[in-house]
């Protein structure tokens, strides 16, 4: 809920790196607060304007509220603290849990799933293999592609709402757009039982992993990285992220516009 | 006492040691805690009453409080307890401080004062 009243104190705390989930709790315990004061302001026969003047003066000024939040570190946000390790490390973190994480359960889902090929009464063959293929390809797609971008709204979300300095938040976008576009997974079938191939292929590495009921790291075994498709790819994920973040400040500077028009008028 | 409300080095630990020891009696919402401290310390110690807020987070995250939402009357109310660790906690807060009282009656009385419940 919004507390209109406490919207500087918020924007301060938030600006000097309180948590958001602090910062909003402590504008609710607020209002309540001052509300509860102007009751019983009110109670005592006080008019409504006296009431909340007087409330105002007993809840505290915006100082001494901002300065008792900002003297407890304890309630200061991760990214705040440490902003390096949550835009510079975190794109290196998410992605290769992303990418092992989504590898696993690719891993996973192949050996568990051989009683829906039986359901449908496939036997192992070409046709079977290329429906697989499609399977998978289109999973792994959905990491490559995907994944990536859902991390750079993340970091666009999160620094926003810590009002983080845009730096930071475009370093984090960056980082997990570049090296997102520079991983890839595919994944094929043979057509015959237990013959699949599954291979993560990076820019950085020419480490290669493929399966056969297990999961293993061979080195050179498959084609190396394709340059131009990564780099492709990272031109897309930055076009797109730097699209989405253009649309949203055109947007913000819309509506800040309107408020501030509605405001005058 | 009332001076005490400009000399904020005079609080160090004071709203944490007060929070506590009025929570011990029940969990409570910021305004009735609030009315709760001045009905206990007579109104001598002024604080400006938001300020307690911070005070209840900070001793939510360190485990000394658990907080719940509750509807009271139409109205979500954020309610604070005491925990065991913030029992603990409060003991040795409160022999820490009856130490510190005694030793300034000493020194400005010259007298030691029984401990008092605050």
């Amino acid at each position: 809920m919004p507390q209109p009243r406490f919207d500087r104190l918020s924007e301060r705390l938030l600006r000097a790196g309180v948590a958001p989930r602090h910062v909003r709790r402590y504008a609710r315990e607020l209002s309540d607060h001052f509300d509860d004061l102007v009751r019983e302001e009110k109670a005592h026969g006080s008019a409504r304007e006296l009431a909340e003047t007087r409330a105002l003066s007993r809840l505290g000024n915006d100082d001494d509220l901002a300065d008792a939040m900002l003297s407890r570190p304890e309630l200061k946000s991760l990214t705040a603290r440490f902003p390096w390790a949550v835009f510079g490390l975190g794109p290196v973190v998410l992605l290769a849990l992303s990418i092992v994480g989504g590898l696993y359960f690719e891993v996973w889902l192949i050996n568990h799933t051989s009683f829906v090929w039986a359901w449908f009464h496939m036997q192992p063959s070409p046709a079977s293999a290329r429906i697989a293929t499609k399977i998978y390809t289109a999973y792994n797609t959905l990491i490559i592609y995907g994944g990536p971008l859902l991390f750079a709204w993340l970091f666009t979300w999160m620094g926003s709402r810590q009002r983080m300095r845009p730096a930071w938040i475009v370093t984090g976008v960056v980082l997990i757009c570049v090296l997102g576009g520079l991983q890839n997974l595919i994944f094929y079938d043979t057509g015959c039982r237990g013959c699949g191939v599954l291979l993560i292929q990076s820019g950085f590495a020419n480490g290669i992993a493929w399966w056969d009921k297990g999961l293993h790291f061979g080195n050179g075994l498959f084609a190396p990285f394709p340059w131009a498709e990564g780099l492709a790819r990272v031109v897309l994920n930055l076009i797109i992220a730097g699209g989405v973040w253009w649309w949203l400040t055109v947007r913000k500077k819309a509506s800040t516009a309107v408020a501030f028009h509605t405001a005058r008028t | 006492m009332r001076d005490m409300a400009t000399n904020p080095s005079f609080m160090n630990g004071v709203p944490e040691l007060l929070i506590l020891r009025t929570l011990e009696t029940g969990e409570m919402y910021g305004y009735e805690l609030v009315q709760a401290i001045q009905v206990r310390t007579n109104q001598a110690i002024k604080i400006g009453e938001g300020v307690v807020y911070p005070a209840l987070h900070a001793l939510e995250s360190e485990g000394m409080l658990k907080s719940r939402r509750k509807l009271v009357n139409g109205r979500t109310r954020v309610y604070y307890a005491l925990t065991r660790k913030g029992e603990k906690h409060l003991s040795g807060l409160v022999r820490h401080w009856q130490h510190i009282t005694d030793a300034i009656g000493l020194a400005i009385g010259g007298t030691v004062h029984a401990a008092t419940a605050l």
